[in-house]
């Protein structure tokens, strides 16, 4: 079954309560009513009874009053819509102002009303002579027909305007709901506008009311955070292409050159050489990023080695011992740290940020490692002099085929951009984060790792 | 030596079994699994290089059959496929080394090398030689032509494994996982430096060089005809 929409909803609700309010108004007005006629009633009937009884003084028995018939006679004609029955003593029935009281037997002394087929009464019973227990009884009826039916059409009234009202609220909620849930109705339009090829709408936050306005913030916040990821994604194909096209390019124009005529032996040789490391550079392009797609995936799941780092930095740093004497880099580590991880994954990082360092060094300076513990964590940071890096270029430096050097080659046999994309992803599979500061003359990549199980 | 290789995909069958048989291995190639499950149940191969996605049979199967027929022949995996888990299963499995694809032909020989050598015990030696260039392991001093050559203690590692390995060609990342216990793909040129002043030290000054770099696929000590 399809759910109610919330305009139907609020619209209904509306109504129910209009109805509920109304129909308690109404109640209440028509019982207000009612004993006010109820009052009136039994003032008028208290006052006819004082008039009759002195009209009847001393008519204490059938003889007498038989007496006292045409006054009474005269006094009733006054009040057409009054009844009266007068019974003896003994019971038996001295007077009836009209042919077929529809009195009912034994009448109680106190007022109340009674209706039979036409026609409603109240009916008022009291002795002649107060006080006197062997007093004839007067019984007194009024005939209350219009007070009832006016009543019932105030009735009828009455539930007419809960109807008509419940109506009314129902279509002015309605309407009401539905231009009070138009910003959501734009929500989602440009929900419904988003697609990959347009993620760039955004909800008007400002003209959004208040209940709305932090759903409207969170639903920009994804449209913001989709729309990044998708321009990495599709700027990492572009890129992938790209980086393919030329050594793939190279492979193809190379080997049809090679084969449009014969050759001596040496230039075949030649040739496939220089395949060959078109086709490495592809192969090692092909791994980095199977690395990271991995990683993309959730799928780096680092072990968990007790690892002292001083050692392992010490290891790299003698690998890349060499490599800094030929550069004239100095290699130094200062602290210690403790840290549970995965050994080769971590080395790789570091390897990836010290081949960095070093490329980027000028001769005469120097590369430190530093490890600090710091409570629930460990900071371990890279740094080495040289130029630095533009502070607007600090936070693209861990995207994927990045190079802050344009102009070196593409396709070159070296590195393909993806080392300290490898990096951060290694680092953030442990937990971690890393981030690069750089100044006048120094650059440093501090990575933080929690320690904690 | 009789190696088996097992790979559906006829184009890497054949060039596994080209180069294979090229660096002085007797190699046979099947291109699926049941036959190549029967082949290593009855052959004699002192290697099976198995790739895991085969028709008939995967290569985790035939491993398994292998073993459970009580055979220890070492097994190398070839895959596509670099999950983790996989390379844990096959291990479990195993399989003695696994590579995976691409990976570079030269890697897989010194691989392959390694595994048999695996089941040979090498004897003891006291000291390698390659023409006039000397190595004592024990007291631990190299000699050219009867010169003594001071080196480090990376170089001295280096240069043994060049020697212990001669006339093979070594990948880079082979040098710098046996050397430096560096197991990564690495796209650094430590190596080339390391190479460069062990070359300096031992051949710079000698007529016959002994190191030689294949271009794309690493290093080999040799003599080589002047």
């Amino acid at each position: 079954m399809r759910r109610l929409s919330l305009s139907g909803r609020l619209a209904l609700l509306f109504a129910a309560c209009t109805a509920v309010v109304s129909l308690l108004a109404g109640v209440l007005f028509s019982r207000a009513s009612e004993a006010h006629f109820i009052e009136l009633d039994q003032q008028l009937l208290d006052s006819k009874l004082m008039t009759l009884r002195s009209a009847l003084q001393g008519a204490s028995d059938l003889q007498r009053f038989a007496e006292r018939t045409t006054l009474l006679q005269a006094e009733l004609s006054h009040q057409p819509d009054l009844a009266l029955r007068i019974q003896g003593p003994d019971g038996q029935t001295w007077f009836d102002s009209t042919e077929n009281l529809p009195l009912p037997a034994p009448i109680g002394s106190d007022l109340h009303s009674l209706h039979n087929a036409d026609n409603a009464y109240r009916v008022y019973s009291a002795a002649l002579e107060p006080g006197n227990p062997r007093s004839a009884k007067l019984t007194l009826m009024l005939d209350i027909t219009h007070h009832q039916h006016f009543l019932q059409r105030m009735q009828h009234l009455i539930w007419l305007t809960v109807g008509l009202s419940a109506l009314a609220t129902a279509l002015l909620g309605a309407w009401a709901a539905r231009s009070g849930l138009r910003p959501l109705r734009r929500m989602s339009e440009v929900a419904a506008g988003v697609s990959a090829s347009s993620l760039t709408q955004r909800l008007p936050q400002d003209q959004m009311p208040a209940e709305l306005a932090n759903l409207a913030r969170t639903f920009n916040d994804m449209l913001g955070r989709l729309d990044d990821s998708f321009q990495r994604l599709s700027a990492f194909s572009a890129d992938i292409a790209h980086e393919l096209r030329t050594p793939l390019s190279n492979l193809l124009t190379h080997t049809q050159v090679t084969l449009t005529r014969p050759r001596a032996l040496e230039d075949y040789r030649e040739a496939l050489h220089s395949n060959l490391e078109e086709l490495q550079w592809m192969a090692q392009l092909v791994n980095d990023m199977l690395y990271l797609a991995k990683a993309d995936h959730g799928l780096l799941t680092p072990r968990r080695e007790a690892l002292e780092l001083a050692d392992e930095a010490d290891m790299l740093l003698e690998f890349y011992a060499l490599l800094a004497e030929d550069v004239q880099v100095s290699l130094a580590r200062e602290g210690s740290g403790r840290l549970k991880g995965d050994r080769s994954m971590l080395r790789r990082a570091l390897s990836n940020l010290l081949d960095n360092a070093l490329r980027f060094t000028p001769a005469g300076g120097q590369v430190r490692v530093s490890i600090e513990e710091r409570p629930g964590g460990l900071r371990l940071s890279i740094e080495n002099s040289g130029t630095g890096i533009a502070p607007h270029l600090l936070p693209r430096l861990f995207d994927r085929f990045y190079r802050a050097d344009p102009a070196r080659r593409e396709g070159s046999s070296e590195h393909a951009g993806l080392g300290l994309a490898i990096t951060q992803s290694i680092i953030r599979a442990h937990g971690g984060q890393i981030h690069c500061e750089s100044g006048r003359g120094w650059t440093r990549f501090v990575i933080e790792l929690p320690t904690k199980d | 030596m009789k190696l088996l290789i097992v790979e559906d995909q006829p184009k890497t069958g054949h060039y596994l079994r080209q180069g294979l048989s090229e660096a002085g291995f007797c190699t046979e190639l099947v291109a699926d699994g049941i036959s190549g499950q029967h082949l290593a149940l009855t052959g004699d191969y002192a290697l099976l290089i198995l790739d895991v996605m085969l028709p008939g049979r995967n290569g985790w199967q035939i491993l398994q059959a292998v073993r459970a027929a009580g055979l220890d022949t070492p097994v190398l995996f070839l895959t596509a496929r670099d999950a983790v888990e996989d390379r844990v299963h096959g291990l479990e499995l195993g399989a003695d080394d696994y590579l995976v694809k691409p990976f570079a032909f030269s890697e897989l020989l010194a691989r392959v090398r390694s595994l048999l050598r695996r089941g040979s015990a090498a004897p003891q030696e006291t000291s390698l030689q390659l023409a006039d260039l000397r190595l004592d392991l024990i007291r631990r001093r190299v000699e050219r032509d009867g010169q003594r050559i001071d080196l480090t203690a990376k170089e001295f590692s280096l240069l043994e494994m060049l020697l212990r390995r001669q006339g093979e060609v070594l990948p880079k990342s082979l040098i710098a996982s046996q050397v430096w216990d560096m197991n990564f793909d690495s796209d650094t040129n430590v190596i080339e430096v390391a190479i460069r002043r062990l070359r300096l030290k031992i051949d710079d000054d000698y007529p016959n060089k002994l190191i030689h770099t294949v271009r794309g696929m690493g290093y080999v000590l040799e003599e080589r005809p002047a």
